[in-house]
């Protein structure tokens, strides 16, 4: 087995259990450069009411769940592109509607962004899914390996979760 | 026309190397409604490549016989059954016979479903129940039988259900499967929910388009030559794939998995531009080149 031998893979953000799935799953981590896979975790804001969020905290979450995002699928891609080769991105972050009015929208922003880069790039063979979850153990890592994977070929605008509360 | 040259399409791994080790069903018997052709056969197969156990459940004992072949040729023992999954008491009894031959059913591949384009004012009510009530009720009655059996022995378990990938945006000129294939993805849910704390584990693939040698592309004599340029992925999938991805759903390497609805379409369904052809109502479109008359 090794769904990811021979692959490089750059994990952005911090998720022990993927960085180890990936890992066992044959991949080489790698913190910059070009790279086969790009993975891409970011840790769950504050769950706070709409009417009590600094707009300090609104900009974050945006910046961080959806704006960053963006900019780096899009220097990846251009990145695969000149190289001639396909590759598979993969988001990792909070359910959308489990926290607060900032989440809920970086969230749902990210699902539609996914389904929309997933057909822009489709014919540069670049694959982008996106798992919104609680979950931090092994299901999610396994999950992230195998959408990073050549496995999840024919997987690209997949928008999903882990668990019921997802 | 065919994919330009210079795109790059993504392609999975070859049939004999599937993503989990030959032993990971190891003990363990599946049931698959529907397994006997297309896309319930390679469900089969691929809970066969895990060194599952396989009762074939078909309308027809003797597709779900020559499906049984072909998986027992993976070095499984396979049991071949006729039942209609609208019937609760028919499933209640292939289950007895399944058990008996093969042992306890501790996963279950919903798939059984009939479907064919046609126009809604054109559905007569027996084809409205007949595609309808094999896939909502066959679902239904299927995963709670098994669920019922499950709880009972005190064991936990896995099943996956074959959904399609126009759940989320209907699909104009096949208004029956519309409705059939989104309940199916939609009680995924909700029975992942009551079965969480029995340790059974629901979810579903909404599929895009996995040619086998019963599928409907349409009728015009090119529409399987021009499938992979139409799809964003730049190919239609390999069905192994799909049985693939379902089998892996079931896998302790996704123990935490359920309640999941995962698109696998090649971005089919994603399609999307500010301007499209001109809109033709499908009535006005059967007898053309996407028409299917």
């Amino acid at each position: 087995m090794g769904w990811l031998a021979g692959k490089t893979a750059r994990l952005v953000g911090e998720s022990p259990a993927i960085a180890a799935a990936l890992t066992a799953q044959g991949a080489v981590l790698v913190s910059e450069g070009d790279c086969d896979v790009l993975v891409h975790v970011v840790p769950a804001p504050a769950d706070i009411p709409a009417h009590e969020i600094a707009f300090e905290q609104w900009r974050a979450t945006l910046d961080a769940g959806l704006d960053q995002r963006f900019l780096l699928a899009k220097d990846f891609a251009a990145a695969r592109r000149a190289a001639g080769k396909g590759g598979a991105v993969v988001f990792v972050g909070a359910p959308e509607q489990a926290l607060g009015a900032d989440q809920a929208a970086a969230g749902g922003g990210l699902g539609n962004l996914t389904k929309t880069l997933g057909v822009e790039w489709a014919r540069d063979g670049i694959r982008v899914n996106t798992v919104q979850t609680h979950e931090r153990g092994k299901t999610l890592g396994n999950l992230v390996a195998y959408l990073a994977s050549d496995y999840a070929a024919y997987v690209t605008g997949a928008v999903m979760g882990v668990g019921l509360d997802d | 026309m065919p994919v330009p040259a210079h795109h790059i399409v993504a392609m999975p791994p070859p049939f004999d190397a599937p993503p989990y080790p030959a032993d990971v069903f190891a003990g363990q018997t599946v049931l698959v409604t529907g397994g006997g052709s297309g896309m319930g056969l390679a469900m089969a197969k691929a809970f066969a490549q895990g060194g599952a156990e396989v009762a074939v459940m078909g309308r027809s004992l003797e597709k779900a016989e020559q499906g049984a072949q072909e998986i027992a040729a993976l070095g499984v023992r396979v049991h071949a059954m006729s039942c209609d999954v609208r019937v609760p008491e028919q499933i209640a009894a292939a289950f007895d016979e399944a058990e008996r031959a093969l042992g306890p059913i501790s996963l279950l591949a919903n798939n059984a479903g009939a479907n064919f384009p046609v126009l809604a004012e054109d559905i007569s009510a027996n084809a409205w129940n007949a595609v309808t009530r094999i896939a909502i009720d066959g679902t239904f009655l299927c995963s709670s039988e098994f669920a019922r059996r499950r709880i009972a022995a005190g064991l936990g378990g896995a099943i996956v259900i074959n959904s399609a990938q126009y759940i989320w945006t209907g699909f104009p000129g096949d208004a029956h499967s519309a409705a059939a294939k989104t309940a199916q993805a939609t009680m995924t849910a909700k029975l992942a929910r009551d079965w969480a704390p029995y340790g059974i584990r629901v979810n579903a693939i909404a599929a895009g388009f996995f040619p086998h040698a019963t599928s409907t592309a349409g009728r015009s004599e090119d529409m399987t030559a021009s499938l992979p340029n139409m799809i964003p992925a730049g190919r239609p999938g390999s069905i192994y794939e799909f049985g693939w991805l379902s089998a892996l759903t079931c896998t302790p390497l996704l123990g935490g998995l359920t309640g999941q609805v995962i698109l696998q379409d090649g971005g089919e369904s994603l399609r999307r531009s500010l301007r499209n052809p001109d809109f033709i109502p499908p009535r006005e479109r059967v007898q053309g080149p996407w028409g299917w008359q």
